[in-house]
């Protein structure tokens, strides 16, 4: 094989990778993800998961069940562009009442931020976080459930 | 004076109208029942609740109950004995008569022809009884009776009163130029003490003379004499020159001028006082001492969208602070009063509505002074049908080695229709719990979804869902 087919190849295959890992990242999540206009300066999301834990900037133990023996839960959110300085939240709803509102800012080029909540028996039941911007426009909604 | 002008000037055109309207009706009633019974025993019902009034204003407790009662049981009695004579007012005469028409005396009857009728009858010593109606109606009298309804002929009379015709023992009744009845019995006087020379006519035809305006005209079959009874008198007639008086007297042809005039008078006076009664009613009730008063009175809906519903209102009623004449307030309750809220502008949700006097029906003479509160607080809802997401309510316990990292819900929106204020604080539809205790590997199952009974999952959307899930091994 020659030196330039190879580049070629190696080439297609990093981007069948990219695709395939994006792709998983999205199934994880919800179903409900907005599409996001044409305003250049809107962040763009790359994808949000609920996880155990943050370690390395990556989301550990990705799941929609988390027992409360955990202590806490993680809401992830990856951003591959934002074009410049601002604010998202991470609105904790269960049983569609508010919890907890957390404010996390975005850098540009690319960023990712995480919010948490401690975990308490009362906490038990169906959860939702909305992932909106500062006006409310909501970029991604993830469901899971604290259990026993 | 003062007092006076002001009144005048607080007069609308609408109380005139109020004021001219029941004069005018007080003064047809006059017209058309006076010289009846019924008149009579009306003006003395009126007559005992005027005393009935002294009485209970000067305290006479006992008396004012015992006309009062008198008064009641009076205006039932009136109905019912002099039912004929009022219906005979009413069918007798045409609408015009009614409304605005006056009713004239009886036509002159052609005495030509009654007076050689009754020279015949006499001739061929033929008994006969001739009624001739005054203003009173007979029908209570007379009974029996055939109608006839046929022209005035001196044949005519004469083959009523021939011997052999079947109805000859009876009275005929005579109205202008018309009999009208033939054969009827006339009611017998109590009277003990007639000369034996009056016979069962006469005594037939002085018991209707007696009890009304009636003249009759009594042909003596056996003495061949005429007699005119009228009132309790009987005249007999020698010449037939007093049979034409009697009759031109009855029907009032001598007196037609000055009786017209002295019927216009009559009619003047009678819609004058008919004018200052009314007017002086209508002062009563509506001047006098101002008087307050405060009246709780339901709430009217109104202009409400069809497809809205009042799920919650702060108050039922509105309490009206009112004020004017004694009287008139005294006889208002809520029934009379109306508030009118208007829904016509009503959103989903709480509407405050303020209620201002245009939105409040008084009757004419009510003053309103102060609305009480001036707004009411409303909640309105309609019906709306909502997509929303299902999610899955887990409970118990997943294995501490497995890890839930995915699940699906087919569908994974329903349709839920409901109240809409309830349906805007719901964003998601839960299954019934979902018990993680078993799981040990990735799977599915049937769930139901948890939707209490105000809300509708609808038609087309399943009441279960289909869970799929993933379960890896975790990380240790």
């Amino acid at each position: 094989m020659h030196e330039r087919s190879k580049i070629y190849l190696y080439s297609i295959i990093f981007l069948i990778a990219a695709v395939v890992s994006d792709s998983n990242y999205s199934r994880a999540g919800e179903n409900e993800a907005h599409k996001i206009n044409g305003n250049i300066k809107t962040p763009v999301i790359n994808y949000a998961v609920m996880c155990e834990g943050v370690k390395n900037h990556e989301p550990v133990n990705k799941a929609t069940v988390f027992s409360v023996v955990k202590k806490k839960v993680f809401c992830f959110t990856d951003f591959n562009v934002v074009p410049e300085k601002t604010h998202i939240y991470h609105r904790w709803y269960r049983e569609d009442k508010p919890a907890a509102k957390v404010k996390l800012k975005l850098q540009p080029p690319r960023w990712s931020t995480f919010s948490s909540i401690q975990l308490r028996e009362s906490d038990i039941g169906p959860w939702r976080v909305e992932v909106t911007d500062q006006n409310g426009y909501v970029f991604y909604i993830l469901r899971f459930s604290i259990t026993n | 004076m003062n007092d006076l002008l002001l009144f005048f000037s607080n007069l609308r055109w609408q109380d005139i109208i109020d004021i001219s309207f029941i004069s005018y009706i007080l003064f047809r009633f006059y017209v058309l029942f006076r010289g009846t019974n019924t008149f009579r025993v009306l003006a003395g019902i009126i007559c005992l609740w005027f005393f009935q009034r002294i009485a209970f204003s000067i305290g006479l407790i006992l008396t004012s109950l015992a006309i009062q009662g008198i008064t009641a049981v009076g205006a039932l009695i009136i109905i019912v004995i002099f039912r004929h004579e009022i219906r005979s007012v009413f069918q007798t005469k045409n609408l015009r008569t009614i409304l605005w028409g006056f009713p004239r005396r009886n036509q002159i009857t052609h005495f030509e022809i009654i007076e050689e009728a009754v020279i015949k009858l006499t001739e061929n010593s033929l008994g006969a009884i001739l009624v001739f109606p005054g203003k009173e109606d007979l029908t209570e009298f007379v009974q029996g009776g055939i109608a006839l309804n046929g022209l005035l002929s001196r044949e005519i009379i004469e083959s009523i009163f021939w011997k052999d015709n079947p109805v000859h023992d009876g009275a005929i009744i005579i109205e202008g130029d018309r009999i009208v009845d033939v054969g009827a019995i006339l009611p017998l006087t109590h009277q003990q003490d007639l000369p034996s020379k009056y016979g069962t006519r006469h005594r037939a035809a002085l018991g209707l003379a007696e009890q009304t305006d009636a003249l009759v005209i009594v042909v003596s079959e056996e003495r061949r004499s005429v007699a005119a009874v009228k009132g309790s008198q009987i005249e007999p007639l020698h010449e037939r020159e007093n049979l034409t008086r009697v009759l031109r007297d009855h029907s009032g042809e001598g007196a037609e001028e000055n009786s017209g005039r002295k019927e216009k008078i009559e009619f003047s006076a009678a819609a004058l006082i008919s004018f200052i009664t009314i007017s002086m009613i209508w002062f009563s009730f509506t001047s006098g001492r101002d008087m307050l008063t405060t009246l709780d009175v339901p709430v009217n809906y109104i202009n409400r969208s069809p497809e809205m519903e009042i799920v919650d209102v702060s108050l039922n009623s509105i309490r009206l602070h009112l004020s004017g004449a004694g009287a008139l307030l005294k006889s208002i309750g809520p029934e009379h009063l109306q508030v009118k809220a208007d829904l016509g502008k009503g959103i989903v949700g709480k509407n405050t509505v303020f209620i201002d006097s245009e939105d409040i029906v008084l009757p004419p003479g009510i003053k309103l002074d102060k609305i009480d509160p001036s707004n009411i607080e409303i909640t309105l809802d309609k019906i709306i049908k909502k997509e929303m997401p299902v999610q899955v309510n887990w409970t118990g316990k997943l294995d501490d080695r497995l890890i839930l990292v995915e699940i699906k819900t087919e569908p994974s929106k329903v349709a839920v229709s409901g109240s809409m204020l309830r349906l805007n604080k719901l964003a998601t539809i839960y299954t019934r719990e979902v018990s993680l205790n078993n799981i040990r590997r990735s799977g599915k199952k049937t769930v139901e979804l948890l939707v209490d009974e105000t809300l509708t999952v609808e038609p087309d959307s399943d009441i279960s869902v289909q869970v799929s899930f993933v379960v890896e091994k975790r990380d240790m």
